[in-house]
């Protein structure tokens, strides 16, 4: 198991690496850059090229990287183009409130889609299994941004009071903090727990056909056991893959959930830069979501080792 | 000239009580004469700040701010006396100041104004040598995209402590008007010397009536009362906390349920669209309408067919209809103004439509019949196609008027390409001309009329994306520019928008009327066009 995981963990250095190079080009390649935007209509001819000296924007696309990737390796992300503030401190300070925000959605998500995808394999076609798929498909149909506004606005139009506000941070009020996240949390997880519940039934269905669930209900176990015991281990493989990929929705969906529900993470983070073509904050953000993915890629590689010890790779 | 700002406020209460009703007051609540009371916390939405350098910016986010905690030589004045649009001008940093010859401005500042009593300035007294270091530097920052509004400027000295002179290299009768833009905010030396650039927090050290106490990026802004502020008694509250609330949804739904004392959008702004339900969620709101300078433009590569031709560009102004860009804004439903060279916000400078010439004012009325004439005319006589490069980066209630605006010219038998740009691209691209024949997009955010002459149609400057080159026009708008007989000058800044309603060298898309809002409580606050958050709010108090 040790040497499993420590070739995944070699594999995923060039995949970094890699992705650097990506991150590092790509925002480059975009039509207009920093300079032109920090200028915005009053722009005027010389100062383009002081401005684009002045922020080491006329060097050498390679020499760019090269310096940037050196600084990395020490942790060293840059600063911030418009306000000069350390990219890897205003990370620091966001990361948090993202990954808070992506955890509880995906423990919200898991938390529903479990139970009712069991439920309804094991009710199938009936009033139960209906409701449930029905809900499910509802969640995948309904946009959370569009959930999540009604969410803010119906609630101040009707009683004058709305669920959003200034963030509290967990040290100054830790309930307050905490009960800030909620609705976000739910809402960014009904359509992650949607389509986990779909899979969950999908698969269970599948395996309760198998042989050896037949033998075990002759062997006259008790419903919670072939279910929970014999069932449930096989069928939740391809969800630990769906969950896999439901993470990296999830944190992108914290753009827009961030915005709406005020709260100071990484995707509003992200968005700003984009628009405003911060070179260091888009590399140093998109590194890290990268790092977060190829991380979450190796848990559930490991996870599939230990459902099913048969997996090696 | 010499007025103090409790002078001033005292006599706008008078003015007040006299009725300044020119004022478009809706609910004139705001105009009743309240003895100021000291205290409390303005709670407004507003903007994260991109950095605190006001030279190395121009952005509102900063700007709103720093309006707060820096000063000036003058600054427009505020309050409900002063007409929103208009800019009446008066001493800030500057006690006075003098026009010895039509080149050289000297002005004496006040005596013990102290910076604010943070490291490394310690609140030591500001002197004349800060702002002839704050203008050196503004003219000699490289990246400061506001440098040429100083380009007049041939030298700054401070003969002493207290006495500024400005020599410039030719008359330029807007120079006061420039010095009260929130680009000139007076720096601290010592703190550029520490840092480099004024970029962080920390270092957001001024001589303005609040002082920052605090700054969560993306979360809050908290300002504080300045106890050692040059004028005194003011402000009248204690604090601002500025919340970064970038959701529209968002902002409305926490104005409505209380959170703010001003309305949620840039400017203290509530949308029509959101009028009805704050009034029920809010009673006594107080509001008031005025005129944004912003509008949506057309520029026009004037040096390209069909574009070079004044009959095209005449039966392009024919065929918009600036009711219909009105009716489907959210922010003005329906309520709006059409604009010459000179947006109808400067209502001390932008001619009235009955005043310019028959051919020119019929261009603001819809004529579709008269636009497909005049394209036949110019050999068009099946209209013409032709791309139009926008951006959706300005939201959804601007693309909205663009489509009506397409739909206008369609009628009139010019088919369109529509190409949109992401925001970023068009900023950095269209609006320095780099577009194919015609693009559209939102403009209006300088606060002084020259610049939209100057700016705009003198060749050589970066804005003039059309590439307008015009002798005539050149030599009217530098002439404006050298009139200090205000009288005179607006009898010229007149005939050039008379001159340009017949060129049509750009089409100029309508003023949005805007409603701002304020709570209950909050007293003797009036809106104006601009980014000086500052001036307007030491105006006010709350009554709580």
């Amino acid at each position: 198991m040790y040497r499993y995981v420590l070739r995944r963990l070699l594999v995923a250095i060039p995949s970094l690496l890699i992705a650097s190079l990506i991150v590092f080009t790509l925002p480059r390649l975009l039509p207009g850059d920093v300079v032109q935007l920090m200028l915005e209509e009053k722009a005027y001819g010389k100062d383009l090229d002081d401005l684009r000296e002045k922020l080491g924007l006329n060097r050498p696309i390679a020499i760019q990287y090269v310096g940037w990737l050196g600084k990395v390796a020490w942790g060293d992300l840059g600063e911030s183009l418009w306000t000069g503030r350390p990219v890897r401190e205003e990370l620091a300070r966001r990361v948090p409130v993202s990954l808070e925000l992506g955890l509880l959605a995906l423990c919200f998500s898991v938390a529903i889609a479990l139970p009712i995808g069991i439920v309804a394999a094991i009710r199938q076609d009936t009033l139960t299994d209906y409701a449930a798929r029905s809900a499910a498909i509802l969640g995948l149909s309904v946009p959370g941004y569009w959930v999540a506004t009604l969410v803010v606005v119906f609630p101040a139009i009707w009683w004058g009071w709305s669920p959003t506000g200034e963030f509290t941070a967990f040290r100054a009020n830790p309930w307050a903090h905490l009960a800030q996240f909620v609705l976000p949390a739910v809402i960014l997880g009904i359509a992650s727990a949607a389509a986990l519940m779909r899979m969950t039934r999908t698969m269970l269905l599948e395996v309760l056909r198998q042989d050896y669930i037949r033998t075990a209900w002759s062997k006259g176990l008790r419903e919670a056991a072939v279910v929970l015991k014999h069932s449930l281990k096989n069928a939740v493989i391809p969800v630990v893959t769906i969950l896999g990929i439901q993470v990296a929705q999830i944190f992108g969906g914290t753009v827009i959930f961030e915005t709406i529900f005020g709260l100071p993470g990484m995707g509003r983070f992200l968005f700003d830069a984009i628009t405003q073509r911060d070179y260091p904050v888009i590399q140093g953000v998109n590194l890290l979501i990268v790092s977060i993915v190829v991380a979450m890629n190796l848990v559930v590689d490991v996870l599939y080792a230990i459902l099913d010890p048969r997996i090696r790779y | 000239m010499n007025l103090t700002r409790r002078d001033l406020l005292k006599l706008g209460g008078a003015a007040v009580a006299a009725g300044t009703a020119a004022i478009d007051f809706v609910n004139p609540a705001a105009a009743q004469v309240v003895k100021p009371k000291h205290g409390g916390i303005f709670r407004i939405s507003g903007f994260d700040p991109q950095g605190f350098d006001p030279q190395l910016t121009l952005s509102y986010r900063t700007m709103t701010i720093l309006s707060m905690t820096h000063s000036r030589l003058v600054k427009v004045k505020a309050g409900p006396s002063v007409q929103p649009g208009s800019t009446p001008l008066e001493p800030d940093l500057a006690e006075s100041w003098s026009r010895p010859d039509d080149r050289t401005y000297v002005f004496k500042l006040r005596r013990g104004v102290r910076w604010h009593p943070k490291p490394p300035v310690n609140g030591r007294e500001l002197t004349a040598e800060d702002v002839r270091y704050t203008y050196e530097r503004f003219i000699s920052l490289k990246g400061n995209q506001a440098r040429s509004l100083l380009d007049p400027v041939e030298r700054i000295e401070a003969p002493d402590r207290y006495t500024v002179r400005f020599t410039l290299t030719e008359p330029f009768a807007w120079f006061l008007d420039v010095l009260s833009s929130t680009s000139m905010l007076i720096v601290a030396r010592e703190a550029v010397e520490q840092y480099g650039d004024l970029k962080r927090a920390e270092v957001c050290i001024g001589t303005g009536p609040w002082m920052l106490e605090r700054h969560e990026p993306n979360v809050r802004v908290t300002l504080t009362r300045n106890p050692n502020y040059f004028v005194p008694g003011l402000p009248y509250v204690d604090g601002v906390e500025i919340t970064v609330d970038p959701d529209h949804a968002t902002r409305f739904a926490n104005f409505a349920a209380g959170k703010y004392d001003f309305g949620p959008e840039y400017n203290m702004v509530l949308r029509r669209l959101d009028l009805d339900v704050a009034r029920q969620r809010k009673p006594g709101l107080q509001t008031a309408e005025f005129i944004l300078p912003n509008m949506n433009m057309t520029w026009l590569k004037l040096d390209q067919a069909p574009f070079s031709d004044v009959r095209v560009r005449r039966a392009m102004a024919l065929a918009t209809n600036w009711r219909d860009l009105v009716a489907a804004n959210a922010w003005a439903h329906g309520h709006g103004v059409p604009n010459p060279a000179v947006p109808a916000a400067f209502r001390e400078w932008s001619i009235p439509l009955g005043d310019l010439p028959p051919e020119g004012r019929a261009l603001y009325e819809q004529n579709i019949p008269e636009a497909r004439r005049l394209l036949t005319e110019a050999g068009y006589p099946n209209g013409f196609s032709t791309p139009v490069e926008t951006t959706a980066g300005y939201g959804t209630d601007y693309m909205d008027g663009v489509q009506v605006m397409l739909a206008n010219w369609k009628a009139a038998g010019i088919e369109t390409d529509l190409r949109l740009k992401e925001y970023g691209a068009f900023l950095s691209t269209t609006l320095v001309g780099k577009f194919e024949k015609l693009a559209v997009g939102l403009f209006g955010s300088w606060t002084d009329p020259d610049s939209y002459l100057y700016r705009l149609y003198v060749p050589g400057q970066a804005s003039n994306s059309g590439g307008v080159d015009d002798p005539k026009l050149t030599e009217m708008i530098r002439l404006q520019r050298r009139t200090f007989d205000v009288k005179r000058r607006r009898e010229i800044i007149y005939d050039i928008q008379r001159y340009l309603s017949r060129q049509m060298y750009y089409l100029y898309g309508p003023s949005f009327s805007v409603v701002v809002a304020w709570d209950a409580a909050v007293k003797n606050f009036a809106p104006n066009i601009g980014h000086d958050y500052g001036g307007r709010l030491m105006a006010a108090w709350l009554d709580r």
